[in-house]
Formats: C-alpha cells, sequence, structure tokens
C-alpha cells in the first residue's frame, strides 16, 4: 500500500536525527527535554510545541509527555499535558501516546493518553484528560471537550465531537503501513 | 481515483460482473480493506452479505463490558453512570460541591452532572446525587420515565398470559379475518418464518367469542375464524401525567431557543418535555463487537471473532491477506500528432489501437500529470498499475479485461494492457528486503527454496489457521529469463510489488467518469488438504498444487472535462 505516495523531503540539517531514528525539527518547540520520551522513528516537525517542562512539582524524575514509535507530529501542533487542581494544589499529570500516532497541522492536545494508531486530524482541539483509546480517528477540526473517552476503532468528528462510524477490522495494519510508509518516505532532500 | 474490489454475494458461476455502465453493479465494488475472504469457500466475502452475530456489549463511555444477560434489563444502555449531555450529547462528568471548610477547600456531596462540552449542568433540572457511583440505580427512584416504564411492564405481563401455546389451530378460509385474530397472525408468522412462533393461546379462543367484539362487530360468530380470547387492560395513570403537558398555542409563543429541538429529543427512551430547559438526559447506549460468519448456507465459518478485552481479533480473515492489493497511480498523458477533437470513425480508433499495440511509446514521448486533473477527449494516458503480494510466496499474475456482456451501453474509452502477464514476488520480513533493495532479480523469484515457517504465516495480522500458499510457479532463473526476453514493457519491480502499465484512451466523445474493471486472474501454490484441517503442513511437499483465484477490480481514473 501507498505505492505511488511521493516521498516528502525537508532540507538537509533542519532536523535531527537521533540514535533511535527520531527525526526531530530544529524549529520544534521542545521545553523541558529530559521529562520527554520519545520511542524511536518517530518525527517532530517544524513549528510543533512539546511542553515537557510542565511537570508535577513533586520530587524526583517526572516522565511528562511519552510518545511511542513512528508517531508523526505535524507542524504547528501543540501537546501539553493536562492539569487540575488536586487536593487543594494545581498539578500537572503525563501524556501517553503510543505507536503510530499520526497528529495533524496546528492540533492543540491536551489529553491524557492517546492509543496506538491513533490519528487526529488538522485543526482538532483535544481537551483536558480525553482518553483516546487505540485506532481511533479523529477527523480534521474535532474539538473533544474536557474528559472525553473515545472507544477504539471509532471515527469522532463536530464540535463538540460526537462518535460517528467505526471502523474496518483491518485498521490497524493500514494505519501501521501508513505510518512506516511516512517514516521511510520523509527524507532530508 | 478508486480501486474497488469485486463481492460476488454468493454467485458462484464465478462470471465477471456486470460492467460500470450498468449502476447496479455498483453494489458489488467496495474497497479491498473492507473486504473478508472465506478459505472454506476460496471466495471473497463483504459486509453486505456477511453474517452478523453480537459477540459482546461495551459502553462507549466507560468501556464496561456488559455481560449480555443484563443487555435488555438494562434496556441497551449504560446502567453505571453515563449519561449524554441533553444539549449537546457529550458524556457527562460527575461533579462534586467544592466549599470551603477551616480554610481548607472540601469537594464531596452532593454531586450532580456536568457537561465539559456546554457546560450544561444537571442542577438546572434538579439533579444531584448522595454518591458518586452508580448515577443510575440513585436515578431509578426520580426517574421520571418510571411510571411510563410500569405501564409498559403491565400491559407487556398482560399480553403475556396469551403467549403460551405455539400450537395455534390449522388457518380456515374466511373472507372476514378480523384484524385482532393474533392467532392467525402468529401462525401465518409460523409459516413464513419455517418454524414455531411463541404465539397466543389459540386453544383458549377456540369456539369463544369476546361478548364485547362479537356484539360490536355482530355476525362475526358465523365467520370460521374467531377472535383470542383477550380480557381488558385497564391502563395505568402513565398516559396523563408526564410533563409535556403544553399546548401547540403555548409552544407557538415561546422563543426557538426554549423549545427543545427534536434533534434532542427524538432519541429519548420515553416521551418527555418540548421545552429545552426541561429535556433529561439519557443513559448512554451501549456498543457492540461483531462477530462476521461466512453467508454461505453450507459453510457458516468463523470470518471476524473480536476480542472483548483489546482491539485484537482472535480470527480474522480478511481479503487483505489473501489477495494482491491493485494501486493506481503515476499518470501520463501521451503526446500525439493528430488533434484530439475531431471525431473518429470506429474504423480509425481500432487502427490506431493496432498502431499502438505494434509501436512501444518512446521515452519524451509522454508527459506526467497531476492524477486529479480531469481527462480530455481523445486524448490517450498512461498509467502505472501497483500491484501487491500479501503472500509468502511469489504469484503470477494475469490481467485481462473481462467481455462485456451482449447488449452492454457504449463505453467512452477504451483500455489497453500491454503486460498481460507477470508475476510479483513474495512478501518477507523489512530486514530480508534491505539487502535486495537494490536489485532487481529479486532472490525470492528465484525462490523455490525459501518455504517460510508456520510462526511466519500465523502471527500475520492475528490470523489463525491461515493456510499457506506456497507457491514456487515458473519463477527459477530460466523462466525469469525467458519473461525477459519476450520484454515485460514498462514492468518496475521492488520487494513485494510489481507496477505494470496500463494505456486507456477517452474516445472523442466522451462524457463522465472513466470507469472499467480489470480481471485479475493470479496463480499460487496450495498445500493439498492436509488430513489435520487445523494444522496445515507448511513443507512444499509433492502434494502441493496449482490454483488460481480470479477476483475483478472497478478502477475509476477520473472525469472527463
Ligand atoms: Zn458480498
Ligand atoms: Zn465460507
Ligand atoms: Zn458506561
Ligand atoms: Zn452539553
Amino acid at each position: 500500500m501507498g505505492a505511488f505516495d511521493p516521498l516528502v523531503t525537508y532540507e538537509k540539517g533542519t532536523y535531527i536525527e537521533t540514535d533511535t531514528g527520531n527525526k526531530v525539527s530544529r524549529k520544534a518547540v521542545i521545553t523541558g527535554a529530559t521529562n520527554i520520551i520519545l520511542g524511536g522513528k518517530s518525527i517532530i516537525q517544524s513549528g510543533a510545541v512539546l511542553r515537557g517542562d510542565l511537570r508535577r512539582y513533586t520530587a524526583g524524575q517526572h516522565v511528562v509527555i511519552s510518545m511511542g514509535r513512528y508517531c508523526n507530529i505535524s507542524e504547528g501542533v501543540v501537546i501539553r499535558p493536562p492539569g487540575k487542581i488536586y487536593k487543594g494544589s494545581f498539578t500537572f499529570y503525563p501524556v501517553r501516546i503510543g505507536d503510530c500516532v499520526t497528529i495533524g497541522q496546528n492540533s492543540v492536545v491536551e489529553a491524557a493518553q492517546i492509543g496506538l494508531g491513533v490519528e487526529i486530524g488538522k485543526d482538532c482541539i483535544i481537551g483536558k484528560f480525553v482518553i483516546i483509546k487505540d485506532l481511533a480517528v479523529i477527523l480534521p477540526e474535532t474539538v473533544l471537550p474536557e474528559a472525553t473517552v473515545v472507544p477504539p476503532m471509532t471515527v469522532w468528528g463536530g464540535n463538540p465531537g460526537q462518535l460517528l462510524d467505526s471502523l474496518p477490522e483491518t485498521h490497524q495494519e493500514m494505519v501501521e503501513a501508513k505510518c512506516k510508509g511516512f517514516y521511510s518516505r520523509f527524507r532530508a532532500a | 481515483m478508486s480501486v474497488l474490489y469485486h463481492c460476488p454475494h454468493l454467485d458462484e458461476s464465478r462470471r465477471p460482473p456486470l460492467p460500470s455502465s450498468y449502476p447496479s453493479s455498483s453494489t458489488s465494488f467496495t474497497p479491498l480493506h473492507s473486504l473478508y475472504f472465506c478459505e472454506e469457500c476460496d471466495g471473497v466475502r463483504c459486509n453486505q452479505c456477511v453474517a452478523v452475530e453480537v459477540a459482546s456489549y461495551y459502553c462507549p463511555n466507560c468501556l464496561f463490558d456488559v455481560p449480555s444477560a443484563n443487555v435488555r434489563g438494562d434496556r441497551n444502555k449504560c446502567n453505571r453512570s453515563c449519561y449524554a449531555c441533553p444539549q449537546c450529547a457529550t458524556a457527562l462528568q460527575i461533579q462534586p460541591t467544592e466549599k470551603m471548610e477551616n480554610d481548607q477547600m472540601i469537594s464531596g456531596a452532593p454531586y450532580s452532572l456536568i457537561c465539559t462540552g456546554c457546560r450544561w449542568s444537571s442542577k438546572t433540572i434538579g439533579w444531584e446525587f448522595d454518591k458518586a457511583t452508580g448515577i443510575a440505580s440513585q436515578l431509578a427512584k426520580l426517574d421520571p420515565g418510571q411510571a411510563a416504564k410500569t405501564e409498559f411492564e403491565a400491559i407487556k405481563d398482560h399480553l403475556e398470559t396469551y403467549m403460551s401455546s405455539s400450537n395455534p389451530e390449522p388457518i380456515r378460509t374466511s373472507s372476514k379475518v378480523p384484524t385482532r385474530h393474533i392467532s392467525h397472525l402468529t401462525q401465518m408468522a409460523a409459516k413464513a418464518l419455517h418454524r414455531d412462533v411463541p404465539g397466543l393461546a389459540a386453544a383458549k379462543a377456540k369456539g369463544k367469542v369476546r361478548a364485547t367484539a362479537g356484539s360490536r362487530s355482530g355476525g362475526l360468530e358465523k365467520a370460521h375464524t374467531k377472535w383470542d380470547e383477550l380480557s381488558d387492560y385497564v391502563a395505568k395513570d402513565a398516559w396523563r401525567g408526564g410533563n409535556d403537558s403544553l399546548g401547540i398555542d403555548q409552544l407557538s409563543e415561546m422563543e426557538r431557543p426554549e423549545v427543545a429541538a427534536l434533534s434532542k429529543r427524538w432519541c429519548s427512551s420515553w416521551g418527555r418535555s418540548s421545552l429545552s430547559s426541561s429535556v433529561l438526559p439519557d443513559r448512554i447506549l451501549l456498543h457492540t463487537k461483531l462477530t462476521k460468519r461466512c453467508p454461505h448456507p453450507s459453510c457458516r465459518h468463523l470470518l471476524i471473532q473480536p476480542d472483548a478485552k483489546s482491539v485484537r481479533f482472535k480470527i480474522k480473515m480478511v481479503a487483505l491477506n489473501y489477495l494482491p492489493a491493485v494501486e493506481i497511480g503515476r499518470r501520463r498523458r501521451r503526446q500525439d500528432k493528430g488533434p484530439g477533437s475531431t471525431p473518429m470513425a470506429p474504423e480509425e480508433i481500432e487502427q490506431r489501437q493496432r498502431e499502438r499495440r505494434r509501436t512501444k511509446a518512446k521515452a519524451g514521448d509522454e508527459e506526467d500529470e497531476e492524477m486529479d486533473k480531469a481527462l480530455e477527449r481523445g486524448a490517450v494516458y498512461v498509467y502505472q498499475l501497483a500491484f501487491t503480494n500479501p503472500l509468502y510466496d511469489p504469484i503470477q499474475i494475469r490481467l485481462t479485461q473481462p467481455y462485456p456482456p451482449k447488449d452492454a451501453p457504449p463505453i467512452n474509452h477504451h483500455v489497453h494492457i500491454p503486460t498481460q502477464h507477470f508475476t510479483v514476488s513474495a512478501l518477507k520480513e523489512a530486514w530480508a528486503y534491505d539487502e535486495d533493495d537494490e536489485d532487481d532479480d529479486l532472490p525470492g523469484l528465484e525462490g523455490a527454496s525459501e518455504v517460510p515457517s508456520d510462526e511466519g504465516v500465523s502471527t500475520v495480522g492475528g490470523t489463525l489457521g491461515r493456510r499457506n500458499r506456497i507457491s514456487t510457479l515458473g519463477t527459477t532463473s530460466s523462466g525469469l529469463r525467458e519473461k525477459r526476453a519476450r520484454g515485460e514493457t514498462g514492468v518496475e519491480k521492488k520487494a513485494n510489488m510489481t507496477k505494470v502499465l496500463l494505456e486507456v484512451e477517452v474516445l472523442p466523445d466522451a462524457k463522465g467518469d472513466v470507469t472499467f474493471d480489470l480481471e485479475v486472474r493470479y496463480t499460487y501454490r496450495a498445500d493439498a488438504p492436509a488430513p489435520n484441517k487445523e494444522e496445515p503442513t507448511s513443507k512444499s511437499s509433492p502434494n502441493d498444487e496449482l490454483k488460481t483465484f480470479t477476483f475483478w477490480v472497478r478502477l475509476n481514473v477520473g472525469k472527463v472535462a
């Protein structure tokens, strides 16, 4: 699949490639990098913002954003951990993102959990503490209110987001092929 | 631009589908990823023809698996704490009340339901709860639908007293069949369904005629069919109550936002207020995971069996793992000498086609184009078709155009397939390709020697008991050389994918979509049926036989400008 998908090129030197094959744009804004874990072969495109600095204010090491393999964070995406007042004080909670997750341009994500193979379209707002289960599809321009739970293999859209459809049994294979394909086509010119 | 695959919907004739000029044929074509494959029948199945059963129920909000025994009692809705906002249908959150106590913020009872989408709160309808869990059971006490539920249960109980016998009297023909003659209806239903239907006790009705009915419709006693014995049902008060006592006059005087939109009310379980301020939240509907079976009456094998706990499938027989994937791309327009605007006589078209078959297009003759650009009349387009092999052994493909039926409507294009026979290499693990990437001569093609292990096969896509389709074919190196000599124009091979050319000539008077079907026949080596069906041997034994499978794809290459 993807036999005719074109190469996606970037100017040489504008992306940093890590030992594990992550490709991170020099123009991405990554704060608190020590609190961010990338699984490998994931792409963070230019203008994306990852707020690893918004950590829980207690002693010790805290993972703020963890991301699996073959993820693609498009241009202008903002990922920040959700926070709320708990027992009288404001606390941030970590964001967990699975393998093969694609987030479209300019989407803002404050989810608590994004399962494997989830596809979020462009210009979405994913509210605080949203849980998106495996292999869900969030259509472009969807707004998911705070604490929405998206069950696996479903399609959501609209504002506020509603469950619109479910996906075929082959969706996992399709998503994995797509994400791995995109990674291999994303190269320096 | 689309490539759709044909499902014969259990038609066993293995005839090609009607061409796209028959609109009815469109219902047999769907994308490859939504099709199933039954190994027992060796056939493609689709969502329209598979037999579907519910495997499990779950709540889409709390994701709790609801035992199927409870589903009916719970009326297909989550019976925990999941409610949808009456205004925007977002799942409601449980919010505690916060208050200051000794300079400390304390949160606790009473709890209310709030919507994070539109800020609706259950306080507006007076719903508050003592506990943060089991909202549904707490609500059962004050649920205003209760009266209607009781009424329904009562009328059901009333009717159920007649549902004892499934052995109604034989039908007697009569010109006057009372519409309320339920045993008669039961019998008709049983006849139509070829099985017993638990019906109303006809025996009780024998020879008895309800006095009221008889006196009202007179003369009925003479009819052969008679009323069932059905005592009067006395309605409770439910129909009188309810808060929807507003008249149409009152409604018409109100502003629009005050009146609840129909879209917010039609999913309600019970007749409820037409005032938007008093529409009540409903429990969230349960979702299902489905088991799918082969629809063939003598087969009924499982094609899909979900796992209640995960997104994996215990059984997943999908066409994606059996049929080569066909994709179309890289469109080029052939630069022809003559202008395409003047209509050509049929002989002329024939002539040009023959010419084209003889002379091969030289490089520089063609110009790349965007795939979604409108097609021009009289132009010739050369596409690439990509075939990706999902099997662990090479396959040989024969690509043809099916013959249209005699009186088929005229077509707006001609299709020419320069390379009708070609091979597609086996699917391998990714690392195995890396070494061959540069190499056009994939060792896999030479390879009768390469036999995949059992594990390698069964782990793919979680498929169980997938039969090996071991193929050695005519793909020895000599066979390959032979093919080279014959000259496969424009054939590109990479890993388990082969790209071939496809020429489409848009006729001068063409309009609308250019759509056509292709017949794909592929040959693979299949195991001879193993004595133990559960465990097909993967060894390429002398019992292996060459098998062919034919399917049809429908290509839409765009619209004529
Ligand atoms: Zn079908
Ligand atoms: Zn079958
Ligand atoms: Zn629930
Ligand atoms: Zn709402």
